[in-house]
């Protein structure tokens, strides 16, 4: 008995084989499709409003999606003017690097000319940065023009959240999807994508 | 191979033939046949709107999320929202809780009124199909009706207005013979008994025909049925491409079977 | 293959013997060339095996062992987790082929004597893994907390109270508590998902290295190793790989198409793979009208209503299960297979599956008189057919086995 390799077995072989790879990738599919955030997941991280009417001037809020913090800042018409100023420390100050959602639209980069929002998760390892609006000397930076400072591996953001020259985080905080209604900020979602 | 094949025939056929003890539709006897139609749009969306209209106020679907029912029954959300969903503080991917407290329903009714998420795969789609079609009136109840496949139901015929007065009644039935025709007097009339336990709905009574209202818990078991198991029109359709798969893979791999059986053979 | 292989493997193999091992237990493995079907349900049996720990995982991933959250997180797989459905459908129609899988390869077994000298030790590994197997598919059943798997559970443990003193405090201490609560769920998911897979495949090994020691058998009843040629493998058998392999492959489509059948249109299989009272949460106040258990335990149930005494029914139950343990030192004939056992194996047989196939029926419908007497006259067929065993088979006169296959 003597096992040969014909054509014909080669080709059977190979159709068998085939199809057997086509039937397992589909097989995998529910395996790793059930690893997605569940219904359940989904409906927990559903859009959040907040009435950001009350919000002082220069004030920063932080407000949970998704069981993430995302900073809502109120800027002053006077920091807003100086934003430019801080570009040259700046590594990334017009946001190319990233999917800006709302690019060109306003300084603040948010849909608002008036308020910011931005997700609160460095984008170095996920560390929350913390907020310093104060311009003063800081010990991490002489020269402090005001904006965020991460305690964990020390990147620096301006009040907007774009990344600083020469620190570990690699691109701009994130701009979530949000909208304006009047003085309703809702975050999750895109106007009229309900 | 035969052999054993013919074996599994024979004691699948044998349940069919002894079948267990007891009617499942109660007095009713066999339950009426239901067959879901799961890809039924319209059907479903009006069987969710009578559900969510008359049944919701005090029955909750626990287990279900308003989205996706609103997802799966092709409403657009918007639409959903303002027509379905009570409750401003309600969101769209909440669980349906029902809007009834537990408590309160209790006193009420003397019991709990049941989550009816699951109650078509429980008790059957025929069985609810049925159930809801046979209460009738019987001054003795607390409701002033009954029900035939569920006697002594704790539940108020919901439905009345719209199917009317369905009382029990009493209809004369051809007597048959041992030889299988009916039985005929010497003048040659038809030999009849009465007998009860008819349903019969008084005509005129309630705001649909008997056929329009069947229809209308037709759309209703339905849904319902839907709501049992969401994912039973998915399930049906991969199914056949699962079974598809494996002949074509049954098929190659038998050729190549033989092929090296020739080998040894 | 060693030869041929390069460096990588060789390195390997001179360390760790896997091209060795893979050599003898796989590819070159010899396997009698002619078997019929029957022989191909051990193949299919692993190949379940492993659709269960791989879609147990799964469920595990959104299965809550709580007595509050366990019922609703078997509706939260179904609905809330994407393709959850698949994953517990197949878990569950998984169950009852594993074990319709088993009972026909337990059956090819009784069949054609592959309990026969020498395969006495792979006979009793297998059966121990079957014992492991139902206590594996009732943790299982307990888990979704439906009424079926209260009440089926509550009759279980009700049964270790049949035992003479210790029996009461040995049900509290089974429960954790003084009904089937959320300590009993706990400790019922751990061995389920745990501690019985574990020992479950602890004993398929035991069975494949104790089988691959004598050799399969096949239905004629011939031993192979008799006519060997000159490299000591038996001129009867083809390697494992490719033969046998594509042998099996076939035998796994034909079953995939049944899978697909029962798993995508029949989930519930008409009650009696996911009984329907199972899809009404747990209620320790209300028994349903009409327990039953899931198909694969319903012979063994049978036995346990004939028996009009708790402890009476509890021993002849253990017995029937115990039973098949010694069936290798029962079987006296000198023909392994069927084929070549006199009429009096044929007969008994026969009487054997008729009476078995009432008893997986009586065991899932309400009793009645009449079903009683039945089940009365199928328990001791059931146990005639063991115990008169060492009697007709030898007495009986048996046909010459061929010396070739």
């Amino acid at each position: 008995m003597e096992e040969k390799i014909t054509t014909r077995r080669k080709v059977l072989i190979g159709m068998t084989s085939a199809v057997g790879a086509v039937g397992a990738s589909f097989a995998v599919v529910p395996f790793i499709a059930s690893w997605n955030p569940s219904a359940k997941a989904k409906a927990v991280g559903g859009p959040v409003k907040i009435d950001v009417s009350k919000m002082q001037v220069g004030q920063k809020i932080q407000v949970s999606w998704r069981k993430q913090p995302v900073f809502v800042i109120r800027h002053s018409k006077e920091a807003l003017k100086n934003l430019s100023k801080v570009e040259s420390k700046l590594d990334d100050p017009s946001s190319l690097k990233i999917d800006e959602p709302y690019r060109d639209i306003n300084p603040t980069r948010s849909t608002s000319k008036e308020y910011t929002v931005i997700a609160g998760v460095c984008t170095h390892l996920g560390c929350a940065p913390k907020y310093y609006p104060e311009m003063e000397s800081q010990p991490w930076d002489e020269s402090w023009v005001g904006g965020f400072f991460c305690p964990c591996h020390g990147s620096m953001f301006d009040i907007v959240g774009r990344v600083f020259k020469g620190v570990p985080a690699p691109t701009n905080l994130k701009v979530p999807p949000h909208f304006f209604d009047g003085n309703i900020l809702t975050i999750g979602e895109e106007r009229g994508t309900a | 191979m035969k052999k054993f094949l013919l074996l599994v025939f024979l004691f699948f056929c044998s349940q069919h033939i002894l079948p267990a003890v007891g009617a499942p539709c109660g007095d009713y006897g066999d339950c009426d046949d239901f067959k879901p139609q799961l890809n039924n749009m319209e059907s479903l969306q009006r069987g969710a709107l009578t559900f969510i209209n008359h049944c919701y106020g005090c029955h909750s679907l626990k287990y279900s999320r308003w989205s996706r029912i609103a997802e799966d029954l092709e409403i657009p959300e918007s639409i959903f929202a303002e027509n379905l969903v009570f409750g401003k503080d309600i969101k769209l991917g909440d669980r349906m809780t029902g809007s009834m407290k537990p408590a309160v329903s209790e006193t009420w009714f003397g019991i709990a009124p049941p989550d009816l998420t699951l109650v078509t795969r429980l008790h059957g789609s025929d069985w609810v199909y049925t159930y809801l079609r046979t209460f009738y009136e019987d001054s003795s109840k607390p409701y002033g009706v009954n029900n035939m496949v569920y006697p002594g139901a704790a539940m108020p015929n919901v439905l009345a207005s719209m199917q009317g007065q369905q009382i029990l009644s009493c209809k004369d039935i051809p007597v048959i013979a041992s030889n299988g025709g009916v039985r005929r007097d010497e003048y040659g009339n038809d030999i009849t008994e009465e007998k009860c336990g008819y349903l019969k709905t008084i005509e005129g009574s309630g705001l649909l025909s008997n056929k329009e209202f069947d229809e209308v818990i037709f759309n209703l078991v339905n849904f319902m049925t839907y709501v049992g198991e969401p994912a039973r029109s998915d399930r049906e359709r991969i199914g056949w491409y699962a079974i598809l798969f494996f002949v074509v893979f049954t098929a190659l791999s038998h050729l190549l079977f033989r092929e090296y059986q020739k080998d040894y053979h | 293959m060693a030869q041929k292989s390069s460096g990588f493997f060789n390195w390997i193999n001179t360390r760790l013997p896997i091209v060795n091992t893979y050599e003898r237990h796989l590819s070159k493995h010899p396997v009698p060339k002619k078997v019929n079907f029957w022989y191909m349900f051990g193949a299919l049996a692993s190949v379940v095996l492993i659709i269960q720990i791989v879609s147990g995982i799964w469920l595990m991933f959104g299965y809550e062992n709580t007595e509050e959250g366990a019922f609703a997180s078997i509706e939260y797989i179904m609905r809330d987790i994407e393709y959850g459905w698949v994953i517990r459908y197949m878990h569950t129609t998984g169950a009852s082929m594993f074990f319709a899988v088993v009972y026909l390869h337990m059956f090819r077994g009784l069949l054609y004597g592959s309990y026969h000298k020498p395969r006495e030790l792979v006979w009793v590994f297998g059966m121990t893994i079957y014992l492991v197997m139902m206590a594996e598919g009732f943790l299982g059943y307990v888990l979704p907390y439906g009424q079926m798997s209260y009440w089926g559970a509550q009759v279980i443990i009700s049964l270790f109270g049949a035992i003479p003193y210790i029996g009461e405090s040995l049900e509290i201490w089974v429960r954790g508590d003084y009904y089937i609560s959320g300590a009993t769920i706990s400790r019922f998911f751990a061995l389920h998902v745990v501690a019985l897979p574990l020992i479950l495949i602890a004993l398929v090994f035991m069975h494949l290295v104790a089988l691959h020691e004598v050799g399969a058998g096949n239905p004629e009843g011939v031993d192979i190793e008799k006519h060997l040629d000159e490299d000591g493998v038996p001129l009867d058998s083809v390697p494992f790989f490719p033969y046998k392999v594509l042998n099996a492959l076939v035998a796994i489509g034909i079953f995939g198409i049944v899978f697909s059948i029962i798993m995508f249109f029949f989930p519930e299989g008409g009650g009696y793979m996911l009984e329907l009272a199972n899809f009404e949460e747990a209620n320790p106040l209300s028994t349903p009208e009409h327990i039953a258990p899931v198909w694969y335990y319903s012979p063994y149930y049978a036995m346990l209503r004939a028996v009009p005494d708790k402890l009476g029914g509890l021993v002849v139950m253990g017995a029937a299960i115990a039973i098949l343990f010694v069936v290798p030192w029962l079987d006296r004939s000198k023909a392994a297979s069927i084929r070549y056992k006199g009429i009096l194996s044929k007969i008994a047989m026969t009487i054997f599956i008729i009476s078995w196939l009432m008893l997986a029926w009586l065991g899932t419908v309400p009793v009645t008189a009449l079903r009683t007497t039945l089940s009365i006259i199928g328990t001791v067929i059931y146990f005639a057919f063991f115990l008169l065993m060492p009697i007709y088979t030898s007495i009986e006169k048996t046909k010459p086995v061929p010396e070739r296959l």
